[in-house]
């Protein structure tokens, strides 16, 4: 099969490992170079100055391209093959952003820089906040939060902020899936919130009856992605609004599957009160390897006073910052990351309302053929119509042929393509969650279903070795119980250790 | 836009799902919740015109100022030979290296850029990257509350404004006691009694202010008492001042953008984060350690994953998940490139430079109130209003430095400038306050 997404001619298969770039170092060479010194000279005595020079690596300057860029080669991305990694919407990353993001009337801006001087960064917080919050049906932004995570933590605070200020402290819960991001009850903790787990029933969705249970005066509010985890749509999204509502609860909007609708149906018309979104994932910035991200809220009207500030407006042709009233504080030093954000604001123009409006439907297009061809190879953990994502189980494969997750993840390496996301969501066993993205051809899903296929059928052969694979990649399966019991975490601390079979 | 589908492609798909558009898509969403005629936003820019969209925006900014701000975010000089090397897609457009045999590469360069924070501070242990330097602080502080279970934390008033409203947003104010100590002629007092109730000693170093001290004795003082001492410390200086595992501190928290990622008006940087190994489980975000696959190889792959929130959920040290990993990548590029030479010059010039200018300034008249004890960054007197001087040292081309108070203009001197730039500075300055 012939597709673009497929990886497997990368020059990965190296010999011998790189060695660190201190193990490259010898004394005396030197990659940097400085101007002369053009002011005179004096004697400088302070008490914090130090006599010897840091132990830094000691390198030229063509050794050390030569290392980080065959680092690089040892390294699976986006731009090298198909992605399907669930929760995670590793689409194509604009390299027209990149440029914009480059551009050193951006990227040399001081963060203190009086608003005067920032008219450009101003509008570009500015004008994202008008997108995100017509893309989601909210009202106001703000773009302090880092990334996903923060953006929970923000939306958390707000909620108890708004109940503080509403003499309502008696709520302290609040609600998650079992089948929520892990960050979900994480944040809700570091709000001082406790953590209640409402059950999925066996559709895939928040069981209405045990949440009915669970609600009572003291429900906070309820963290939910929709489509949830499970890549499905929660068909009683209003109902659940309603009981959360009812109770005076705050009903949250985890961003993780905006992909999933945007242009086809809204967070804010769904009920939800806060919204996070990843523009990571939903607006092509790239993961740069684990980040950064950018994690902006968005809230109702009767929360906007609580948003973390400050937040760019616009008046009488002038932007502004200003501090929302009874603003939960800052969640960032400065103004969140601002390139990031700059990035995803490049994409949402060149998609303008056309793409947007088709956005979520082709991630739902790619994620619905890729689930009816891979469930002809295992079967889906929900029999139910799937968005932008959608989890398979091999928890069968496991009993009759000891065939985990992990391991068809591991096969899947070898044939150029990257794993689905693995054991997530938490209540399916042995799952596997696909997510292909709107930006990949029918062909890319046709291979990688083959290669599935292909897989899962050497996998039940007699004399295979599950371990083994990854077989045609620099290294195997490293052993992780090394790191955790010896703490190799530094160079020079695995060559200290005596470890024996 | 970047969908590759044709219509025979569409042809195609819609046949296997039995489907006729995508409408049919969303059938069970119920009718109330989707978008009838779709959002209400702009028509889309081609990339040409998209050139012209942002090249308005980006002309707005007044980008072309001498920098003379500081604050934890410097104007150094950043290599293109860094700037490539990041931009490298293999490391920009990939995810966290969950699959560790296909992610080597991300692995083993924040492995070494943990390796190399540890060096350059002389700690033991450091993560792949937090948010930024404000929010590394206060996840150091809840590390510290979480290593002694008390609930006052003794913070010095010499921090970045901005880093000690990210404190009382991230630190629970009904359960802890935020106590800032005020500094005294720019130094923590030096005699300052601590008490057991407190969780942390949080200190930079240097103060915001630039001034700097040795911190030895408070550290000793602090950890007689039990009390977890963390220091914010501005890592480009660390090629000449005293590192802070010298001074003792059990936990370093930086901002990392002069090492490795542009000013960026603040946001992508890093947050760096390094402590004792003894620490090594409240560790907040990602480690990566090294190992090796059954034949024997060399191997790196993310560890102690038990602590983290996708693992442990509510229990876990913390929620961070997307973390910074380019501009750590960025970190580790940028001080490989600048070795103990490179960082050295850098440090010695920004000082010279700095006293140069200092001189100057008090040669005609200014006063700086902070002129022993600083460095690289010091205070200003002005003798107008800093907000204006700020807006009028704009017009002459000129970032005069941040607004600290109505009389005071924080000035951070890098490398980078010319003795002409400081020269140049000071005429305008004078000018100014001429009328």
């Amino acid at each position: 099969m012939v597709s673009g997404g497929n990886a497997s001619s990368l020059p990965l298969v190296g010999g011998k490992p790189e060695p660190t770039i201190k193990e490259l170092s010898s004394p005396g060479r030197r990659a940097s170079n400085f101007p002369k010194l053009d002011v005179p000279e004096v004697k400088i005595n302070h008490e914090s100055l130090k006599k010897e020079k840091a132990r830094l690596p000691e390198v030229s300057e063509h050794d050390l391209v030569m290392h980080y860029s065959r680092l690089a080669h040892r390294n699976f991305a986006v731009d090298l093959g198909f992605y399907p990694l669930g929760s995670c919407t590793m689409k194509y990353n604009p390299r027209f952003a990149d440029s914009i993001a480059s551009d050193s009337r951006f990227a040399n801006m001081h963060p203190s820089m009086p608003e005067e001087f920032t008219q450009g960064c101003l509008k570009v917080m500015y004008e994202i906040g008008n997108y995100l919050c017509e893309i989601t049906g909210m009202d106001y932004a703000s773009f302090q939060p880092p990334a996903g995570a923060s953006g929970e933590l923000t939306g958390l605070l707000i909620i108890k902020k708004y109940l503080e200020i509403n003499n309502l402290t008696n709520k302290t819960e609040i609600i998650v899936p079992d089948s929520a991001h892990g960050t979900n009850p994480a944040s809700a903790r570091m709000a001082g919130f406790t953590v209640v787990e409402v059950e999925t029933d066996d559709r895939g969705m928040v069981n209405i009856e045990k949440l009915k249970e669970i609600v009572n005066e003291n429900t906070a509010g309820l963290m939910l992605t929709n489509p949830n985890t499970g890549g499905l749509f929660e068909e009683e999204i209003l109902t659940i609004s309603q009981i959360i509502h009812n109770a005076g609860g705050l009903l949250y909007y985890d961003g993780a599957n905006l992909n999933a609708i945007v242009g086809t149906s809204r967070p804010g018309d769904m009920g939800f009160d806060i919204v996070h979104s990843n523009l990571h994932k939903t607006f092509a910035t790239p993961h740069g390897g684990g980040g950064p991200g950018s994690g902006p809220v968005a809230v109702k009207e009767f929360l906007k006073d609580y948003l973390p500030g400050p937040i760019a407006e616009n008046k009488d042709r002038k932007y502004n910052w200003y501090q929302p009233e009874n603003s939960i504080g800052r969640m960032h030093g400065y103004h969140g990351n601002f390139l990031v954000t700059l990035r995803a604001l490049v994409y949402m123009k060149l998609l303008g309302k056309e793409g947007l409006d088709t956005l979520g439907a082709y991630a739902v297009l790619n994620a619905r053929y890729l689930s009816s061809k891979v469930s002809k190879i295992i079967p889906l953990a929900y029999d139910e119509p799937c968005m932008h994502e959608f989890v398979t189980s091999v928890k069968d494969l496991k009993k009759s042929h000891k065939i985990k997750a992990y391991d068809v993840g591991k096969a899947l390496l070898d044939k150029g393509f990257h794993s689905p996301t693995i054991y997530f969501p938490l209540i399916v066993p042995e799952a596997l969650m696909f997510e292909p993205t709107e930006t990949q051809s029918k062909e890319t899903l046709d291979d990688l279903a083959d290669s599935l296929k292909s897989i899962i059928s050497d996998l039940q052969q007699e004399d295979i070795v599950l371990e083994d694979y990854p077989k045609n990649l620099p290294v195997g399966r490293p052993n992780e119980l090394i790191p955790a019991k010896f703490l190799t975490v530094n160079w020079g601390d695995f060559e200290l250790l005596e470890i024996t079979e | 836009m970047f969908v590759p589908h044709s219509e025979l492609d569409l042809k195609k798909m819609f046949d296997e799902l039995s489907i006729n558009s995508l409408d049919d898509l969303f059938t069970h969403i119920p009718d109330a919740l989707l978008l009838e005629n779709g959002l209400d936003l702009p028509e889309s820019l081609s990339e040409l015109e998209s050139i012209d969209y942002f090249n308005d925006i980006a002309a707005r900014n007044k980008s072309d100022l001498v920098c003379f701000a500081g604050g934890g975010h410097y104007d150094v000089y950043l290599p293109q030979t860094v700037k490539s090397l990041t931009m490298r897609p293999e490391f920009m457009t990939s995810y966290t290296p969950y699959q560790a045999e296909i992610s080597q590469g991300i692995l083993q360069v924040l492995f070494e850029f943990q390796s190399l924070v540890c060096d350059l501070t002389d700690m033991e242990l450091a993560n792949a990257s937090l948010y930024d330097g404000a929010t590394s602080i206060a996840e150091a502080i809840s590390v510290a509350i979480n290593k002694t279970k008390r609930d006052g934390v003794t913070i010095s008033s010499g921090l970045n404004p901005n880093s000690k409203e990210v404190i009382n947003t991230l630190i629970d104010k009904n359960k802890f006691n935020l106590n800032y100590v005020e500094l005294d002629n720019y130094l923590f007092p030096s005699d300052y009694d601590f008490d057991e109730s407190q969780a942390a000693f949080v200190v930079s170093y240097p103060h915001y202010e630039g001034s700097c001290q040795d911190l030895t004795e408070l550290v000793t003082k602090a950890k007689d008492k039990g009390i977890v001492t963390i220091c914010y410390v501005d890592p480009s200086m660390l090629g000449v001042l005293t590192t802070p595992g010298q001074m003792g501190f059990d936990i370093i928290v930086a901002e990392g953008q002069s090492l490795g990622s542009p000013l960026s008006f603040g946001g992508p940087t890093v947050g760096w984060f390094a402590t004792k190994k003894e620490f090594a489980r409240l560790v907040p975000g990602r480690l990566i350690g090294e190992s090796r696959d059954k034949d024997g190889n060399k191997s790196y792959v993310m560890t102690l994953r038990a602590r983290e929130q996708d693992i442990r959920r509510e229990k876990a040290s913390s929620n961070i998940c997307t973390n910074q990993t380019l501009n750590a990548i960025g970190s580790a590029i940028h001080l490989s490139w600048l070795g103990p030479e490179g960082l050295y010059d850098m440090g010695y010039h920004s000082i010279q430079k700095a006293n140069y200018m200092k001189k100057s300034l008090i040669k005609n008249g200014y006063v700086i109130p902070n002129d022993d004890s600083s460095l690289r960054e010091f205070l200003l007197e002005v003798k107008t209003n800093a907000s204006e001087v700020i807006n009028k040292m704009g017009d002459k081309g000129f970032l005069a430095g941040i607004y600290y108070d109505d009389k005071h203009v924080l000035v951070a001197v890098t490398e980078k400038r010319k003795k002409t730039e400081i020269d140049d500075y000071i005429e305008a300055l004078q000018e100014i306050d001429n009328g």
